[in-house]
This record gives C-alpha cells, structure tokens and sequence, in this order.
C-alpha cells in the first residue's frame, strides 16, 4: 500500500512566526542531525524528548519505478516479503527450511515455464508441479514461525508497524517506546542484510486479494490504474505499483531477491529516527551495526523517457458506480523550477473552501460533489502528471464538470494571481509546516522522503524560500506551457449505458 | 533481549467548572506555537426524529459553513484560511464537537470565531441547501464501494434498521428538512453547561480560562436534559445474508452484539480480542486466514465497547469470491474455538505485553491527553479508568479469557452478512443456514 506524500504538506517550524521566511529554516535545520556512514547510508535525527519514543523510518531510494512488465508489482511483493523475517527470526531451523525453499524454487520454474506455453502446455504435468509445490510449500511452513518479527516488536509495544512502496521509494516504519532503541537497531540490522523469502507463494495469494480490493473492486482504484496507463505508454510510472495479475503469478522467490540485492543496498537508503533520543548514542549504537554492511554497487538508474505526447488521450471505463472523472496533464519532477509553480497551482486550485475549484465547482455552480488536485501523480522523482479528480453532483455530466475544470485552468492562463491569494498560499503552507512537527512519524517520514527523493531535506526549506520569489507570470506561463488539450489525458468512469449497448 | 519497564508519569489536564456550568480541561505546552481547542457537547443523532434522518449532521456541518456572529460562512472561510486556522464543527451518534486549531499569534481572531460558531450560528438558508444537495449525492453514491455497504447493513441486521444505531438518512428524510428544524436542534442542544472545552498547547493558563469565561458568560443554560432511548434487545439468534454485487470479492462480516464499555470483563474480553484477531501481526485469524491460507489481504476481529448501548462484535475479511464459504468457515472454527479451550500461555503473555509496552503510546500528545480525560467524563467512566485498564490487563489469566470467551460469544447465534457475487461462490452460503438476499437500498 502507499499514499504519496503530498507535496503541500511539508514540514519545519518556525517559534517567531511573524517573520518566517528568515526563521524557518533556522529552526529545523538547527535540530535535524545528518549522519552519513562510510559506506553511504545517511542518517537523519531530531531529538525530541515530548514523551519516551521513537519513530524509526527507512527510506530505500527504489520502488516500483524500478520494475518493467514482466516483472510489475516486485517490489511491493518484497515489500510483504521483508516482514517474513531473516536466517535468524521467523525460522525454527534455518539449516533445515532452506533446502525446502531451494526446492521449491527448482519446482516452481518447471511450473511457470510449462503454463507459459498456454494451451500447448501438458495439463497433467502441470497438476503433479501444482501438487510438488504444494508438498514443499507445506515442508518449508513446518520450519517457519509466521510473523515472528511482527511478534517481537508487538511483545515490546511497538504501534504502527508496517511499510508502503511507492513509485520512487519505499517505507519502513514503526515507533517503538524509547528503551527499545538497540532492538530496532538488532531486528532492522538483520532485516537489511540477511532476508528469507518464506511463504512466497501464499503471500502472492495475498497480495492478489490486495489488488482485488484496491483495484477491482474500488471505482477509484479502477479508474486511476487506467490513468497511468494512458498517460505513460514508456516510462514505469504507468506500470501499476501493486502489479498485474499474471506478473504477480509468474514472479519467483529467487528473482525477487535479486531484485532485493540490486536495489536495496546500504547505498541506497536514508533512515529518519525522531523522537526520544541522543544522537550521539544513535551513531555510535549504529555505526558497530548498519554502519558494518558492505555497500554494493548502484543500482541501474532509470532510463526510460516517455516520449512528448502528441495529442489528447481518453480513456473511459464502464463500472457499476457513479460517474468519476479524472483530468491530467504532463509536467516535470522534482528539480526542475515548475515543480513549485505546480505545488502553488495546486494549493490555489484546491486546498481549502476558499480555493478557486471548491468555490467554483462545489459551492458556487455545485455541479460537482468533491474535486481535488495533485501536482506530482504518480511519483515525484522523474516527470509525471497534474492531476485533477472530481466527482459531478447529478444531473449534472462528466462532460459539464470537465468542461467546468477547463474554464478554471484557462482562468490560470489569462488572470494573474492576486496578491492576496499569494499571501494565503504562503501563510498555508507556514502553518503547515509548524503542525507538521507535531508527530514524530510523520516528521522522520517527510525527512526521510524528501532526502530520498530530491537528494536533500532541506528542499523543504528552499521551497519556502522560492515561494516568496514566485511572480504572477510565472503561474501564466506555467499554465499556457502545460494546460494543453495536447498534452492532456482524460479517464472517466460511469455505469454501463444501456441505451448504447451494443445487441 | 530484555527491558525494564519504562517509568513515565504523564501530565494530566486541569479540571475547571465555570459558572455556566462549562466544564474546561487545560494542558499547557510550549513546544510548538499552536493552540487548541476542542467541544463536546451532549447531542447525537441519536436524539433526531425518526422521520428527520441526517437531521443532525446536517446542524453540525451548517454551524461552520452558514456564518455566524456578524459573518457569513465565505467571511468565516476567508478569516480562517488566511490565518492558517481552522475550524471545524459535526454531529455524530452520541455527541457532538467544535474545533479550532490556531497558531498562537492569531489565538484571539481565532476564538471569537470559535465562540461565535458555538453560540450565534447563523443557518444560512443558501448554505443548507448546498449541504442537502452533497447529502442528497453521497445517498446517491453509497452503493459504489463494497465496505461500507457491509458496514451499514451489518449494523441493521444487528442492531435493528430503524434503531438510532443502525439508520440512514435517505432522499426523502433529508428533502423534508427546513432551515428551522436545525434551529430548533441547534437550540435544544447547545448549551454551556452541556459542554466540555478541552484546551491544549502554546497559551497561558488564567489568560486562557478569564478569555474564556468572559465569553461564554452570558450564554443561558439548557431547559431540558437529554431525552432518553429505548434500550436495545439483546439477541443472539444465527441468521445468513447475502447482498449481490457484481464483484471479485466477497465482503464479510460474522459476529453479534457486544458489551458496554464499563462492563468490567471488558479487560479479559478486550486481551481476547487481540489474541482472536485484533492483533495486526500475531492474532489466530490473521496467521490462519492471511498468512498460512492466503485467503485475504485484510482480515481480523473487532471488539467495539458501546457507550451507551452494547457493542458489536465481530470478525471480517475479504476474498475472492470462491472461496467464500472457506474463509467463513475458518473464521467460525475460531470463534469457537475461543470458548472450548483457554489460550495458550505465549498467547496471552503476547497480548498483555503488546498492550502494556505500547500503553505509552497513549500519551504522546497533550491533546490526546485532555481529549480521553474529557472522553471519560462524558461517558461517566472513572477518571483513573486507563490505569484501572492497565492492572486489570496485567492480572488477566487463561482461565478468564476462556470463561468470558463463554459468557459473551456465541458462536451459535452469529449473523453473517456477505457483500458479494453468490454466483461465484465455492458453495452456497445455504451451508451455514437459511439464506436472506437483501435488497441493495438505493434512496
């Protein structure tokens, strides 16, 4: 599972609030801790001693940006699989379960290569593999302790135990109470290094009931799948992050470990820990552990480039729901100078009850019943999409929303920005960034994401500091480059129209 | 490895009366620049006409959009969302709540807004009609997902369709709904002495209470103290429904009603719980059903303690549809098996341990502090009810999971309700009993 941090919500604090443009950053950057280890893993810390615990984050610079078809829904599959424990948890006798697992491999290829060949495939070759499996399936569950390290943390008063992958990065977390350092440190240390791909095959079983409920039968994860899909026919971005079925089923314990080694090196992950602890400590505890494991070398960058669209893509899907509508339009990521004109536009457009969209659309005219924007769909990290998903209110269309939606995006193109609208941006996202402070997780999660994803935390606070330099034209200029039929793709989703149906 | 328990003495909210009969918790800290504010107030929807549905949610959420005091809603919008703040007022079952949460440099524009939307609400009529019109598309919508078409008619097969716990507004009680009705609503209920502000964060104390006191001060007290509900009839007869939807999976849920939260076995029925299929990692339905069997990607037990009435208990999960009946069944050897043999001793050290090395979990935050001190008053619930909760859990044994296991589940009386495709189904649901398919509401 993962939810994109939106790019609005960021955090720093500022204690003199009436000129936080000069103190913000001061704030913040006076509390986080950077560390880096020898063999690159970056640490980041804020001390904070509010009540007696930590939250633990680890950020691996992978997710399924990573995969290609074929191999679609890997790293959320290893995802699931990271809870499944090491050679030394989750096992009875290591010794005794891996050649079961080996063997399970061996069967399973000869399973996959042999329902690969459709229906020229032998039936009843496949029924004694399917059979084989099972046995050894069976053999390697008697040596495995389920959930054991989930056990552990529980026994220890662990709270929010759990990991979400996302297109450009994927999340480890739990908050533990603050004596509990040197367990995470043990548990974590082992987890990263010496991982057992157990119960594979049931948890693939899992994992198809995870896309069953999100995807399929879900409205909203329906249409969103066929979004990416249209808009991205390149790059990895539009390959969805929960897998395909069939990719899922033809994956193997061995190449999902491969895929472990290549991109989940020392190398490649920044850990955020913020709460009630000393640094110094910290360091030391974890450089005789983390700061111990070999880096490897880096993983292959993404290459794929998806080309220039050259003109407008629709995609509609017949559901038994009420009609949803999703807009989107190409952009650049993280880095380039119109990522931040893009956090504006979406703020203007959609945060709040003053914002242009929800005034417009859902309070003014009331042709829609939500309406919402985000400006880096489906990752951040490599050029995505603007999105703009809206529900009409009935009678009222698809078409009239969009057509709505447009006229509002035109507005941006014609109008300049008042300054009183610049100055409610800005204050927004001031509070936000104080109340962001306010939990621990949620502080060494936006730290850890953005060192990951834009190279650096303190990409928070030059925001801010862009922010203030931003002029009206630059929001025109953005609009009239961006907000082209060309480059715009549309998913709509409604009940099956019977008067259309064909006989 | 082993840890000492953590020694940590949490601070407390201060308990002031005033007056009017308001009741304040204040817990002070400077950390952050923020300040805030929370209402309870004694109302629900519970307390609505039978033939006014929604009535109440719709009072709630007029507060803040239809102005008040000498402002229209924009006006309100604009002030608040200039300043970062917000403001945010509902209605639920039992009670009612008003927030502000404001930075404190902008405490006194943001507080007499608050005190204006819970004293002087204006019910705009425009407004109302914007928020019976979303009413009236979300009646419209909420057959479009499959979770909460289980949720709420799991509620009316245990609870009853037409009993304040399990019914819905429709087309036809939202239409009848005039501007004067949530007047009259607003009027009955809202009241000083009906009321428990909790403050929490960067502000000082005198200052806060003398603001606070000076603006409440001349709002009158209520007349008439809440009506009362009939109380529920607690049966455990075994029924099986299905609901058709075109789906890949099946949406279930099995289980009956419940206890109240001051039943004192709700400890030991609580550590049950947990080890039946309230734990994420280590309960029996999430090892068996999850990760042995693959059946499903979310599954588990829920205890809810009701505050008023009973609870509900119960098991859910989904999967695909064919295997169905194997997913119920598993589910129901469980449940059963919680009555015939008492768990095991890793078993309930686990629970109690996960429960009480995570107890400091439970205050974390000031406001998470005030908000459960003012949760216990409102529910009558014994002010040292948290650290009751902790040594009660510490002394609970096998032999008081398995005897409470007996006393308040019944396996035997189980109402199954699935959300699904039957066409698809491993067996017919008809294996467990006689089979109910309820029609899909649409108004």
């Amino acid at each position: 599972m993962f939810f994109r941090i939106t790019s609005a919500i960021i955090l720093v604090t500022s204690l003199v609030m009436s000129a936080p443009a000069i103190t913000l950053g001061d704030e913040l950057s006076r509390r986080v801790i950077k560390h880096e280890f020898k063999n690159g893993l970056v640490l980041l810390m804020v001390e904070r001693h509010t009540s007696p615990t930590i939250s633990f984050n680890i950020t691996y610079k992978a997710g399924s940006v990573n995969e290609q078809t074929g191999i679609t829904g890997i790293a959320h599959l290893y995802e699931h699989m990271a809870f499944k424990g090491t050679e030394k948890v989750g096992t009875k006798n290591y010794k005794l379960e891996k050649p079961a697992l080996d063997e399970m491999e061996k069967v399973f290829f000869q399973l996959k290569s042999e329902r690969a060949l459709g229906d020229r495939g032998d039936s009843v070759k496949i029924e004694k593999l399917e059979e084989a499996l099972d046995v050894l399936e069976k053999k390697g569950e008697s040596f495995a302790i389920p959930n054991e390290i989930g056990e552990i943390y529980g026994r220890n008063g662990a709270v929010g135990f759990n990991a979400s992958t996302g297109k450009d990065m994927t999340q480890y977390v739990v908050s533990l109470p603050s004596n509990r350092l040197s367990l995470w440190i043990a548990l974590e240390s082992d987890r990263m290094t010496h991982p057992v791909l157990r119960e594979f095959y049931k948890e693939k079983q899992v994992v198809l009931e995870e896309r069953r409920l999100r995807y399929e039968n879900s409205p909203g994860g329906k249409l969103y799948e066929a979004l990416l899909r249209t808009a991205f026919w390149v790059h990895p971005y539009g390959l969805p992050g929960i897998g395909w079925t069939q990719d899922v089923q033809s994956l193997s314990a061995s190449q999902t470990k491969e895929f472990f080694k290549t991109y989940y090196g020392i190398n490649n992950i920044v850990i955020a820990i913020v709460g009630d602890i000393h640094p110094d400590q910290v360091i030391a505890e974890m450089a005789k552990t983390f700061g111990q494991i070999s880096a490897p070398s880096l993983p292959p960058p993404v290459s794929l480039v998806e080309p220039l669209q050259e003109g407008e893509r629709r995609v509609h899907i017949e559901y038994d729901a009420n009609p949803i509508l999703e807009m989107a339009f190409h952009k650049p990521g993280i880095g380039d100078p119109d990522q931040m004109i893009f956090d504006m536009i979406d703020s203007l457009l959609s945060d709040g009850r003053t914002s242009r969209m929800y005034k417009h659309l859902v309070t003014q005219k009331q042709i829609a019943l939500t309406v919402g924007t985000d400006s880096a769909t489906p990752g951040e990290k490599y050029p995505n999409l603007f999105v703009i998903s809206a529900a009409p209110r009935a009678p009222h269309s698809p078409g009239e929303l969009e057509k709505a939606i447009d006229e509002e995006l035109n507005l941006l193109k014609k109008e300049p920005v008042t300054p009183s609208e610049f100055q409610k941006m800005i204050n927004q996202f001031d509070g936000y960034l104080v109340r962001s402070l306010e939990s621990n997780s949620g502080l060494a999660s936006q730290l850890a994401y953005y060192e990951a994803v834009a190279g650096d935390w303190k990409y928070i606070l030059k925001l801010r500091q862009e922010m203030e330099k931003v002029k009206p034209e630059d929001i025109i200029r953005v609009a009239r480059k961006y907000f082209v039929d060309k480059n715009k793709i549309v998913a709509t989703l409604s009940k099956p129209d019977v008067t259309v149906k064909a006989p | 490895m082993k840890f000492p328990p953590l020694d940590f003495h949490p601070p407390k909210g201060e308990r002031l009366v005033l007056p009017n009969g308001m009741i304040l918790y204040l817990l002070e800290d400077h950390e952050l620049p923020l300040i805030n504010i929370s209402a309870t107030i004694q109302t629900g929807s519970f307390y609505e006409p039978a033939d006014q549905i929604g009535l109440a949610s719709l009072t709630g959420a007029l507060m803040r959009t239809g102005g008040a005091g000498d402002k229209t809603g924009d006006e309100i919008d604009e002030i608040l969302e200039n300043l970062s703040a917000s403001i945010s007022t509902g209605i639920g079952g039992d009670s009612g709540y008003a927030s502000l949460n404001v930075l404190t440099r902008d405490i006194n524009k943001g507080f007499d807004l608050f005190a204006d939307v819970l004293m002087s609400p204006r019910f705009s009529e425009e407004k109302l009609e914007i928020l019976k019109n979303q009413e009236i598309e979300n009646i419209r919508r909420k057959n479009d997902n499959p979770s909460p078409i289980a949720g709420r008619e799991f509620a009316k097969l245990l609870y009853g369709a037409e009993t304040p716990y399990a019914r819905e507004a429709t087309l036809e009680t939202v239409s009848r709904i005039k501007r004067q009705d949530c007047v009259d609503f607003y009027s009955r209920y809202f009241h000083p002495d009906a009321m428990i502000l909790g403050i929490t964060g960067d502000f000082k104390k005198e200052e806060m209470v003398q603001k606070i006191a000076n603006k409440f001060n001349g709002w009158k007290k209520r007349t008439e103290p809440l009506p009362s509900l009939k109380p529920i009839p607690v049966e455990f007869k075994p029924s099986v429904s299905q609901i058709e939807k075109a789906l890949t999976q099946s949406y279930i849920r099995i289980g009956h009603l419940g206890v109240k939260q001051s039943n004192p076995d709700y400890y030991a029925l609580s550590i049950m719980n947990d080890i039946l299929g309230g734990q994420t990692f280590s309960s029996r339905l999430f090892k068996e059903v999850r990760t042995q069997k693959g059946l499903a990607y979310s599954v588990g037990s829920a205890l809810n303690p009701g505050n008023m009435e009973v609870g509900t208990f119960f098991a859910y999960c989904q999967t695909m549809s064919k295997n169905t009946v194997k997913a119920i069944s598993a589910i129901k050897e469980n449940i059963k098996k919680m009555q015939e043999t008492p768990v095991t001793p890793e078993e309930l050290q686990l629970a109690k341990d996960s429960f009480l090395n995570s107890f400091i979990f439970s205050f974390t935050t000031p406001s998470q502090i005030v908000s459960r001190q003012i949760y216990l008053e409102y529910y009558h619930l014994p002010e040292d009810y948290m650290e009751q909760f902790r040594n009660e859990v510490s002394k609970v044994t096998a032999e008081d999971i398995l005897r409470v296991a007996k006393k308040y589940l019944h396996p035997d009386g189980l109402t199954l309700l699935v959300v699904g495709d039957p066409d698809k189904f491993d067996q017919p649901l008809s294996v467990f009993g006689p089979v109910h398919t309820l029609p899909l509401s649409s108004n």
